[in-house]
Parts: structure tokens; C-alpha cells; sequence
């Protein structure tokens, strides 16, 4: 029975590529022509093209590359009390000597540093589970569509709402997460297992809010991965650990560093959430930048910790991307 | 061979059991959020509820006369969101085609990789921090800083890379051949593409629209320093709940209610996605051909020379 479908398959597509073979020699002449007429628009389809990128990559270079340039322009200028803005353009570069010498800024790049970590690797480690059930445990792919649409839905909400909802229903120090645990006799509300408002209570909070970011491209990979593959593991001996390691793993080794991206340069960046659910208590690189341009309206010292921000990521994003060659597996 | 069988069973049972956490994980807050929106006048942050079941905090959000006054500010911000939003959906859905149709022509991605880089720091770019750069830029250019000068900027910004990728999932389960049919049956390039790309393909577009629309009607970090009283958004005014310490349960009956525009949106996108589906399933190919109308005299004309060998 196996025998004639694996016969039948390969079969059916020499038939259909001498099919084409015999289709494209009857027809050359003619699609010649057709090539020689589509030469003349294929070359001059060069400005087309420029039309059709015109406007995304115009309204980028507006919206997203002119003020990130401008970030790093102002990093360099002068701050002057009562000029236009608070600075003027002479160049400098004591804004970044300032910042290097500003412990408090280094604490906080520290920590949040160490807060993304944390959360790369909690949900990578959470979430794998879920992207493995989700692409190689559910057979039809209209209940794996299904039950991904059911995790993904919360994500589409605002993550400032789920922030409030995390920090004062579930998290807060009278919230249903410690008012269960003390009921259980885990802990007491008066002493509760996890603090509001603290460094902990807000790395949670980021691996509720980002961790579709991981399960998605790991669920993209996993999904392209052989099944026959893991049969022949297991029919060869492999156990689950083998099979995990030599086969599954380097297939989504893309996935996860996709994912890994995602999550470091989320959580790294975050402002909102760390504002709302760390209280004052908790501090991140973008609460730095904020107190240094709302507050006291120091841009050019703003511009240069978001530019020593900006240029973690790029290490952080260049570190991660070590692990996989990311443009040879796209 | 049984034994087999049944570990199988087992390890999807523990796993699925671990997705159901997940998701009790993923839903329990908006939940619990949604559930004390309910309470009485006494309300309060936490459990446990204060009676009486009511849908007071509710109808302040939308009525003048209830306690505590704010639901003209919400309506002015709710109407900011929306316009921002639908706007916010319109530019990205035309900016995310426009680009996909760019990279579709000429560059793919090893071809041309500084386009495709560009478009991933639009997804990487810390939203806060291009919102101060705006902010300077626009400074500098000596222009009024606003939602809709710049926060819409902004927002389309975080929008365009999921739109593109949208588009470039589109493009990749597209088949080319229908245009070269469309053009070998004498349409010209611009019947091509009204009477057979742009309907095939619009779904995807709506899809970046939606995109465009719930990233910017959720946003917080694009907005907030753009913010005049006058032109609050609904994360604003949730923002400016929160930090101002007056948390009350209205909070949560306006979270509860965003939350649910967002929901709603996703609803559309299923809908649209499962009737676009049925379409595809009976062939991508015969509908267009169907749509150019003259398919037939193709079929005709090509096959007897196939069979004639």
C-alpha cells in the first residue's frame, strides 16, 4: 500500500514536467516575443518600481529615519537654558560624558538589561511548549488555526490596559494572585509572595505582554518542520531528548532567534508598562530618557542616553543573531 | 506498538493541559479586570466585589450626569481614537501595498536588503524614543506638534512593518501566472491590476488596515508626548487614570470597553479571512480567469495542442 503511493507521486510529477517541457518547446517562439516585448517595459520598469516604493520609503524616511537622525544630532548639541527648545547647535560632546559618568543612568541600563534577559529566557522557555502543541501536536490545521487566534487575541488589545489589568485585579497587593496564595497558606497578604510594584511584579507583567512575541515565530518554524523527520528519529531509537536536540532544535534555531529579538528589543525599549506597573519604584532606560525630556526638558542629554539605548540594542540584537544565520535561513 | 501509542497520547494531553494554563494566564486579568467593572458605588481595585451588581461605572463613560463627570472627556478622546485609528488603518494598508508591490517588482530580500532593514527598524525602533525624535525633529522644523501631525506618523510607523509582512505572506501564496494570463489575453497593465491583482489580494490589504487600526488604537508610548487636553486618546485618558491615582472601576468598564473594540476588530479580520479562504479553495486561478471572463478561449485555444503529441 505504501509502496504504490510512494510509486504513484513522483510519478505523477515526471508526467506533468515533461508536460510542461513538451508545453514550453511547442510555445517558445512565441514566448521569445512575448520575452522581447517585455523587455521594453522590464527596463523601463525601473521607475515604476520607484513609483511603488516611493511613498512607504518616503513617509519612512520622514517619520522614522529623519527623527532618529535628529536624535542623534541633538545628542551632540549644546544645552542652553531658555534657547529655542533648550538647545542650541554648537557641537559637543560632553552630553555623553555626563551620561557616562551618571551611575544612576548606567544602574538602570543594568537593569534593564538584566529585567530583558530574564524575560528572553523565560519565554522562551514558557512559550516553546506552547508553539510545540500548538504546530506539532494538533493535527488539523483548522484547530491549529483556531487555538492560535485564541492565544493570540489578548495581544491585539492595548498593552497599557493589560498592564492595569495585571498590576491592581490580579498582581496588586490585595489582588487574586496573593489573596489565593495566602488562602493556600503560601504566603500572607501583609507579606505577600510577589510585590506589587516591584522589580519582579514588572518582569512578569512583560513576559504576560510579550511572550506571543517568542510563540509566534517559534510555531512558524516548528510548524515546517518534518513529522516524517521526528518518525524516523523515533523509529531509529532517538529518544525524546535526541530527537529534541539534533532534530527540532536546529530547525528552529530561526524561531528562536526571531523571537529572542522581538522580546529583548520590546522589553529593553519599554516605557508605559514599566511606568505603570513598577510605579516609581522601578526604573528602565526609557524612564531615564523620559525624566531626562519631560521633566526637566534636558534633551540633548535625553538624545544621548536613547542613542547609548539604541546602540545596546544593536549589540544585544547583533549578539542574538550570532546563534543563527538568520538571512541564509529566510 | 499500543505502548507507543498511549506516551503519544500522553505528551499531547500534558501539553495541552499546559496551553489551557496559558491561556488562563493570557485571559485571567482582563477577565478579573472586566468582572470588578461590574461592581456597585463601593467599588473597589481589588476583590473582594462590592455589591450590588451595576453597570453604574459603565454608564459614566458615557453619560454627562453620572458620577464622576468625565464622560465628555472620554467621548472627545473615544472620537480622537477613532478618527486617529481609521486613519492610522488607511495609511498603513496603502503604504504596507504600495511597498510589498515595490519588493514584489524588482527586490526581493536578498536582492535588496537595506529596504527590508529599513522596514525592521521600524518594528525595532523603542516606541517612546521615536516619539522624542519626532518631537525634536519637528521642533527644529519649527512645526506644531500634534496627534495628527505626528503621533499619526508615528503610529503608521509601528504599523508598516506588520502590514508588510501581512503583504509578503500575501504575495507569497499568490500565483503570478494569473497576470501573465490576464496580459497574454490583451489587458493592459493597469486592467491587469484593477481587474485581477487589486481583487485578489485585497483582503491582505484589509488585513494591514486592521493592523494599522488596533496598533494605533492601543498605543501609548507613539502618543504621550504629543498629548494636548484636547486631543486625548483613550490610552491617554486610561494612562492618565492610572497616574494620577484615581483608579476607581471606571477604569476598568473603559479598559473592559477598548479591549473589546479590539476584540471586535479581530472578529472582522476571522470573518473576512474564513470567506477569502472558501474562495481560495476553489482555485485562485478559475476565479480570476472567471473575473477576466474571456478564460474560456484560453482553455480552448491551448489545450488541443497539448494532447496533440
Amino acid at each position: 500500500m505504501s509502496g504504490s503511493s510512494g510509486e504513484g507521486t513522483p510519478h505523477l510529477d515526471v508526467e506533468e514536467l515533461e508536460q510542461a517541457e513538451e508545453l514550453v518547446e511547442q510555445h517558445l517562439p512565441k514566448a521569445e516575443g512575448a520575452l522581447g516585448v517585455a523587455e521594453g517595459p522590464q527596463r523601463r520598469g525601473g521607475w515604476i518600481t520607484a513609483l511603488w516604493a516611493a511613498p512607504g520609503f518616503g513617509f519612512l524616511g520622514f517619520y522614522l529615519i529623519a527623527p532618529l537622525v535628529f536624535i542623534v544630532l541633538v545628542s551632540f548639541w549644546t544645552y542652553q537654558v531658555g534657547a529655542k527648545s533648550g538647545f542650541v547647535t554648537d557641537w559637543t560632546f560632553s552630553n555623553y560624558t555626563e551620561v557616562f559618568k551618571d551611575r544612576v543612568y548606567w544602574d538602570n541600563m543594568w537593569s534593564s538589561f538584566y529585567r530583558s534577559l530574564i524575560a528572553v529566557a523565560a519565554c522562551l522557555v514558557f512559550g516553546f511548549p506552547i508553539a510545540y502543541f500548538l504546530a506539532l501536536k494538533v493535527n488539523s490545521l483548522r484547530n491549529q488555526i483556531a487555538l492560535f487566534v485564541l492565544a493570540l487575541a489578548p495581544f491585539w488589545t492595548s498593552s497599557l490596559t493589560r498592564s492595569v489589568a495585571w498590576t491592581f485585579p490580579l498582581m496588586g497587593r490585595e489582588g487574586a494572585l496573593n489573596q489565593l496564595l495566602s488562602k493556600i497558606g503560601l504566603s500572607s497578604i501583609d507579606d505577600p509572595l510577589i510585590e506589587p510594584l516591584s522589580e519582579t511584579s514588572v518582569t512578569l507583567a512583560m513576559i504576560q505582554l510579550y511572550i506571543l512575541f517568542m510563540v509566534t515565530p517559534l510555531f512558524f518554524t516548528l510548524s515546517q518542520v518534518d513529522r516524517t523527520a521526528l518518525e524516523a528519529a523515533s523509529d531509529l531509537g532517538g529518544n525524546w531528548w535526541r530527537t529534541f536536540r539534533e532534530v527540532i532544535l536546529p530547525q528552529t534555531m530561526p524561531g528562536v532567534v526571531i523571537g529572542s529579538i522581538f522580546v529583548f528589543v520590546l522589553t529593553m525599549g519599554e516605557y508605559g508598562t514599566v511606568r505603570l506597573v513598577g510605579g516609581n519604584a522601578v526604573s528602565s532606560v526609557g524612564t531615564i530618557v523620559n525624566s531626562r525630556v519631560e521633566l526637566a526638558v534636558q534633551y540633548p542629554q535625553g538624545a544621548a542616553s536613547a542613542v547609548l539605548l539604541v546602540l545596546a540594542l544593536i549589540a544585544g540584537v547583533f549578539v542574538i543573531t550570532r546563534f543563527s544565520n538568520l538571512r541564509e535561513e529566510l | 506498538m499500543m505502548r507507543r501509542r498511549r506516551r503519544l497520547d500522553w505528551s499531547k494531553f500534558g501539553l495541552g493541559t499546559y496551553f489551557v494554563i496559558f491561556l488562563i494566564f493570557l485571559y485571567a486579568p482582563m477577565i478579573l479586570m472586566a468582572i470588578l467593572s461590574f461592581q456597585g458605588q463601593f467599588g473597589q481595585l481589588t476583590f473582594p466585589f462590592k455589591g450590588p451588581l451595576s453597570v453604574d461605572w459603565w454608564r459614566s463613560l458615557y453619560d454627562e450626569n453620572a458620577q464622576p463627570f468625565h464622560a465628555a472627556d472620554i467621548r472627545t478622546a473615544a472620537k480622537n481614537s477613532l478618527y486617529l485609528s481609521l486613519a492610522a488603518g488607511a495609511i498603513v494598508a496603502f503604504l504596507a501595498f504600495t511597498l510589498s508591490m515595490a519588493f514584489r517588482r524588482r527586490w526581493w530580500f536578498r536582492s535588496d536588503a537595506v529596504g527590508f532593514y529599513v522596514i525592521m527598524l521600524a518594528l525595532m525602533t523603542p516606541g517612546y524614543l521615536l516619539a522624542v525624535g519626532t518631537q525634536l525633529f519637528w521642533a527644529k522644523l519649527g512645526k506644531e506638534a500634534g496627534i495628527w501631525e505626528t503621533a499619526l506618523g508615528a503610529n503608521v510607523i509601528w504599523g508598516i512593518p506588520f502590514g508588510f509582512l501581512v503583504m509578503v505572506a500575501v504575495w507569497n501564496r499568490y500565483d503570478p501566472r494569473v497576470e501573465e494570463a490576464a496580459r497574454d489575453l490583451g489587458a493592459d497593465q493597469k486592467r491587469t491590476f484593477r481587474e485581477v491583482t487589486l481583487p485578489l489580494v485585497w483582503t491582505g490589504i484589509f488585513g494591514c488596515a486592521l493592523f494599522g487600526f488596533t496598533l494605533a488604537w492601543n498605543d501609548y508610548d507613539r502618543t504621550v508626548l504629543f498629548q494636548v487636553a484636547s486631543t486625548d486618546t483613550l490610552p491617554l485618558t486610561i494612562g492618565g487614570f492610572t497616574f494620577t491615582g484615581a483608579i476607581r472601576p471606571d477604569l476598568y468598564a473603559l479598559g473592559t470597553a477598548t479591549t473589546l473594540v479590539s476584540l471586535f476588530t479581530i472578529v472582522i479580520l476571522l470573518g473576512v479571512a474564513a470567506v477569502r479562504l472558501r474562495f481560495v479553495g476553489r482555485g485562485r486561478v478559475y476565479k480570476a480567469e472567471e473575473e477576466l471572463g474571456v478564460a474560456e478561449g484560453l482553455h480552448v485555444s491551448e489545450a488541443p495542442p497539448e494532447r496533440a503529441p
